[in-house]
Formats: C-alpha cells, structure tokens, sequence
C-alpha cells in the first residue's frame, strides 16, 4: 500500500518535472515580452517584469510594414501574421481535402496500386533543403517566387504524405460494411461520402488539419528560400531579429513569439473535442 | 416485391473462382437459404445480387428484370448484413429512417412509417437510442426495421444472427420465419449454420468451392444427399462414413470395410466402382442383443437428455456413432452388438465422392 503510494508520488513528481521543463521556455517568452528593454538581459534574471510594459506588442503590431529609422529596425508583425495564417490555412485546407480523397481512394480501390502510400512518403524522406533549391529554380521561370501561390503549392506537396498516412487510419476504421448497407438502402458514392464516411471520420479530418496547420503555420526553411519581401511569414520575420546588428531585439521578438503561438493554441481549444477522439486513433471499434 | 433468378453467375478473383457458374430460381415469396463452408462463394453470391460485387460472368434477373449492371441502389433490395451495419453516429430512429430519407420521403411519413415498423418489431422504446447501447438482439431488429421499413423487393441476409448467443440465435430463427410468414416476401439467407438452414429454409441451396451442389427442400436434402459433402454437412451428429471397396459375393453385391461386410440386395453389375464409402447416419445405428450384425466396445457416452451419443469402437478408422433413447441401460466399456437400417445406407464414390446406388 505504502509502496503504491511512493510509486505514485515519484511518477507524478517526474511528471511535474518535466512539464515545467517543457514550459519553461513559454513562460520565459511570456515574460520577456512584457518588459522593458533594461530588463531583457539581467543577471539575477527578473522572473517577474518590474514594470510590466505592452511597449512590445505596441511595437510590433502598429500597422505599416518594416522600417528602418536612424538605424534602428523596427519589425512589423501584421502583414507576416497575415501572410502566415493564409499561407497555413489555405495550404492546409487544400491539403486535407486532397489527401483524404486519395487515402480514400487507396483504402477503398487501391487507386495508384499497393505502394501509392509508401511512393508518396518518399518527399518526406529527403531534408527539405534538397526539394528546396529544386523548387527556387523552377519558381523562377515559373513566376512563382515570392508569391502566395507559391508558397501554398510547396506547403500542399509537403503535407500531403501526412494527411494520406494520418487519414488512412481514420478511413480504415469505418467498416466497408456500413457503406455497402447505405449503397444498398439507395445512397449514391458521393451520399456515402456525405452521410456515412464524413460523419465518420469528421474527429480526424479535424485533427489532421491542426497537425499540417501547425507544421506549416512554423515552416522555415521553404518560405525562406521561395520568399523574399512580397511574402514574408512569422518563421521568417522571428529570424530577422538574429542578424540585426545593432544589439538584440528580445523583448519585441518575445512579443511576435506570444502573438505566434496565440492562434495555434486559440485554434486547439476550439476543437479539442474532435482532438480527444482524432488522437486516440479507434474511435469506431466497440 | 419479386423473384431472383440467378444465370450462369460466376465471380473469378484471379485464377480462382469464388463462384463457378451458379444458376438458380427463387420464386417470389420463397426463403431460400445458401449454405456452405466458409470460403464457398455464397457471400459473394449475395454481394453480386446485391449489386456491391460485379460479376465475372452471368446474369442477375429480379422480378425478371435483369440488373445485372444496376448499381445496388437501383435495385432495390433490402440487405442485413454480418455486422449489421448500423451506422453509429446516428440514433436508431435515424437509422431506421436512413433508406426513406434518401428517397427523400416527405418527415411526416418518414415518422409514421419508422413507428409503424418499430412497433411490429419491438423496436419503438428503442428509438431515442445510440446503436452502442444496444443489446445484440436489439441491434438484430433495428437492423432489420432498416431493413423492412424500404419495401425492397427481396430480402437478402448475410449471416445476420452470428454475433449472438446461441440461446439468442435459437429466438431468432424463428421469429425471421415468422417475420417470412407475414412480409410474403422472398428471402435469400446466407450461413455456415446447417441448423439455420434446416430450420428456416422453404428450400436450401448448398454451395461448394463456389459451385452448387445440390438444391431442395430442408428434409429431401437431409434424406436424400446427392454426394459425400452434402450427407456429412447436414446433420448433428454428423452422418458416419465407413470408408470400404464393392466386392461381388455370390452373385449379389456386398460391401466390405474393415470390420464390416454388408451384402445388399442388389446384382453385383450394378456398380463399377470398386472404392466406395458408406454412409450412415447416428439414428439409423441400432444397438441390439442377441445374434447378427455386429460387436463393438462402448468408448464414449454423450448424454444430452433427450437422447444419448454413443460412441462404439467396431475395429474400424474412426468410432461409429449412434444416437439412442436416453433409458439405455448402457456403460462405457460395454460390448454391445450393433446394425444398420438397411433401407437407409447411403453410398459414395471413394474418389469423387458422388453419391451411387440411388
């Protein structure tokens, strides 16, 4: 009994360890950003700001685009929040939507033969640097650098491997009998699709889209290499405030990381219902 | 409502056949029961009935339409499948209204017509609940208020009482029989289970390897076997088989097997065959005192109540089995002589297994 107890203590402990571990660098983020620029680097370091400040956030979220001013570089943060929620959603729309038609199609026909799956994973077994500079040379001729186009076509053809892989389980988990008995009692494919399957699989389609979101709406290395300054995302802007050379920016940089991760978290409560059941992977098995 | 008649239907996968040429007629208001060892193509008879497997060759007529290229929901046919398929995100009162929506029935009606089948069912408190929380035998009868509540032209059903328990599965016979009796509606019913298909059906259609072997009534069939398979399908205990050769003993035909020799009252001519197997079936084996037939040891009783399994040990491959009035004084290690009704031996062919001497 006694021995349980001590077991439990210890997990939890561990538990709550690593929690603060995981989240301290949120915290940190949080914190700097509401402090003065006397505050940013302090050593004993300031766990709470002295004079709590939204100077930041003015800064970063007047609207207007990049300036320099006496040399000093002030960042914008709208136009790349915008750039990236439109560039993510779209991109993952686009991508969930055509993912699960050809997981759908495979699962049910075997459309593109017995391989399609794995063939399709092969994109996501290079380091993307090697499809990037690839795609940078053909953008060019293309016109398609530095473009909103662009960028959402490379986030489509880079998501697709999960959405296909991701939706397969949700799609395998409805019984092809349920579609022959709906097939029967008179429904057309496409009122199978409607009535049977999206029900069905509604909780991953969900869940699926808020995994390519994230994985887009924090893309780096693509949008820097196929943008330039017509398109510019949060990634990218976050980066500038490492080459400025003038000192560190930390605290306006803490304050586009706040406003970052708001929309992503905003998104996660709002459809944590569909993410319990999409992660447990089996919501249909009695 | 209407008759299916089946012409030619095959269903090759491959180089295999699942269903190798079956042709069939079921008048409209019969329940035809398929039955087969797992694998021998009838739930791919009914999918190709259905409409949801297309076939290799072979023609679908219902009510002497042929469907053959109709897609199943132009067909018309209402079918309970294995799992059942109850849609889970759905109440059972959309369930049952599922088929009526589609063709886009007008509410009111929808309402009125689910009731009315819920009710003839014993389906109507159900109504309000998720499939989930049903029981197995409610799920049985949601699915087939589904099922009833469309009208279809002819039912199908694919092993639709497997997933209950036997004490269950035993209820439901015979409330399918009695659910045939007031539809009037043809019923093709698909199972593994010889006493389904006893019980139920007005005719039993038994497949093998893809091909039908022998079709009639549940009675002729049990009586009347047209080869090796059919007799040892049918029947609990299974029917004995004395595996043995045709010698001629003079001048008349006589059976010889290890153990066992039955002259019969036939010409020696009137088989060619030389290998041959008997076939016996456990109430057609009598224990009797006395002279004649032949000695055996008791090596295993079987009690069920009303009548006892005996299991008697002659000299030859296998046990033969013989079923006998519960009173029977009898004991394991008893010797006890034994015979055949001899009206009622059945012969087949060692190597084709066809049955010979009809």
């Amino acid at each position: 009994m006694k021995r349980r107890w001590l077991v439990a203590f210890v997990r939890h402990a561990i538990l709550l360890a690593w929690t603060a571990v995981t989240l301290i660098p949120v915290y940190w983020m949080l914190n700097t950003s509401f402090k003065h620029s006397g505050e940013w680097v302090t050593w004993p370091p300031h766990w709470f700001p002295e004079q709590p400040t939204l100077e930041n956030y003015a800064q970063v979220l007047t609207p207007g685009s990049t300036i320099f001013e006496l040399g000093r570089q002030t960042l914008k943060v709208l136009k790349p929040l915008w750039d990236s929620l439109f560039t993510a959603t779209a991109s993952a729309l686009v991508a969930v939507a055509l993912g699960s038609a050809l997981a759908y199609s495979w699962a049910r026909f075997g459309t593109g033969g017995k391989n399609y799956p794995y063939s399709v994973l092969t994109i996501r077994m290079l380091p993307p640097i090697v499809i990037a500079v690839p795609f940078l040379v053909y953008y060019v001729s293309l016109h398609l650098l530095d473009t909103y186009a662009g960028l959402i076509l490379v986030y489509i053809a880079t998501s697709l491997p999960y959405v296909i892989w991701m939706m397969l389980a949700f799609i395998e988990d409805v019984p092809s009998e349920l579609e022959s008995a709906a097939r029967v009692m008179g429904a057309s494919r496409f009122r199978v699709l409607s009535s049977v399957v999206l029900p069905l699989t509604v909780s991953g389609l969900v869940a699926t889209f808020l995994f390519v979101f994230i994985l887009n709406w924090s893309e780096l290395l693509l949008a820097l290499t196929l943008t330039n300054t017509q398109v510019s995302t949060i990634p990218i802007t976050l980066n500038k405030f490492q080459s400025v050379n003038e000192g560190r920016d930390y605290g306006p940089q803490a304050a586009i990381g706040a406003i970052a991760t708001l929309p992503v978290v905003a998104l996660g409560f709002l459809i944590q219902k569909h993410l319990v059941k999409g992660f447990s992977f089996g919501l249909l098995r009695k | 409502m209407a008759g299916i008649r089946l012409a030619g239907l095959t269903k090759a996968f491959g180089a295999s056949r699942a269903v190798d040429g079956v042709s069939l007629d079921i008048p409209d208001g019969e329940f035809v029961v398929l039955v087969g060892p797992s694998g021998c193509g009838k739930t791919t008879t009914l999918n190709m009935i259905a409409g949801l497997e297309a076939p290799t060759a072979g023609d679908v007529y219902i009510g002497g339409e042929r469907v053959t290229d109709r897609e199943p929901r132009d067909r018309q046919l209402g079918m309970v499948f294995q799992s059942l398929a109850l849609f889970p995100h759905m109440s059972v009162f959309d369930n049952i209204a599922f088929p009526l929506r589609i063709r886009k029935t007008p509410p009111a009606e929808v309402r009125a017509r689910v009731e009315a089948v819920a009710e003839t069912v014993r389906v109507a408190p159900l109504l309000g609940k998720r499939p989930a929380t049903l029981s197995g035998g409610e799920a049985q009868r949601v699915a087939l208020a589904r099922t009833i509540v469309m009208r279809p032209r002819a039912f199908l059903m694919d092993e639709p009482l497997s997933s209950l328990d036997a004490r269950l599965r035993v209820e439901m016979r015979t409330e399918l029989k009695r659910l045939h009796a007031t539809l009037r509606a043809t019923f093709l019913y698909v199972t593994h289970d010889q006493a389904e298909a006893m019980t139920m059906a007005d005719r039993i259609v038994v497949m093998q390897y893809g091909v039908v072997q022998q079709v009639g009534p549940p009675l002729a069939i049990y009586a009347d076997p047209v080869n090796h398979f059919v007799a040892g399908f049918f029947g609990v205990p299974p029917m004995n088989f004395v595996a043995g050769a045709f010698a001629a003993d003079a001048g008349r035909l006589a059976f010889r097997a290890a153990g066992v020799t039955i002259v019969l009252d036939r010409p020696a001519e009137a088989v060619t065959a030389h290998d041959a197997v008997l076939g016996v079936r456990p109430e057609h084996v009598r224990l009797r005192d006395g002279t004649g037939g032949w000695t055996a040891t008791v090596s295993l009783l079987e009690p069920l109540g009303d009548e006892t399994i005996v299991f008697l040990d002659y000299g030859g491959a296998t046990s033969i089995v013989a079923t006998v009035d519960p009173d029977e004084k009898i004991a394991v290690g008893d010797r006890r002589r034994f015979m055949f009704d001899q009206d009622k031996l059945l012969f087949f062919d060692g190597t084709t297994g066809e049955r010979i001497l009809r």
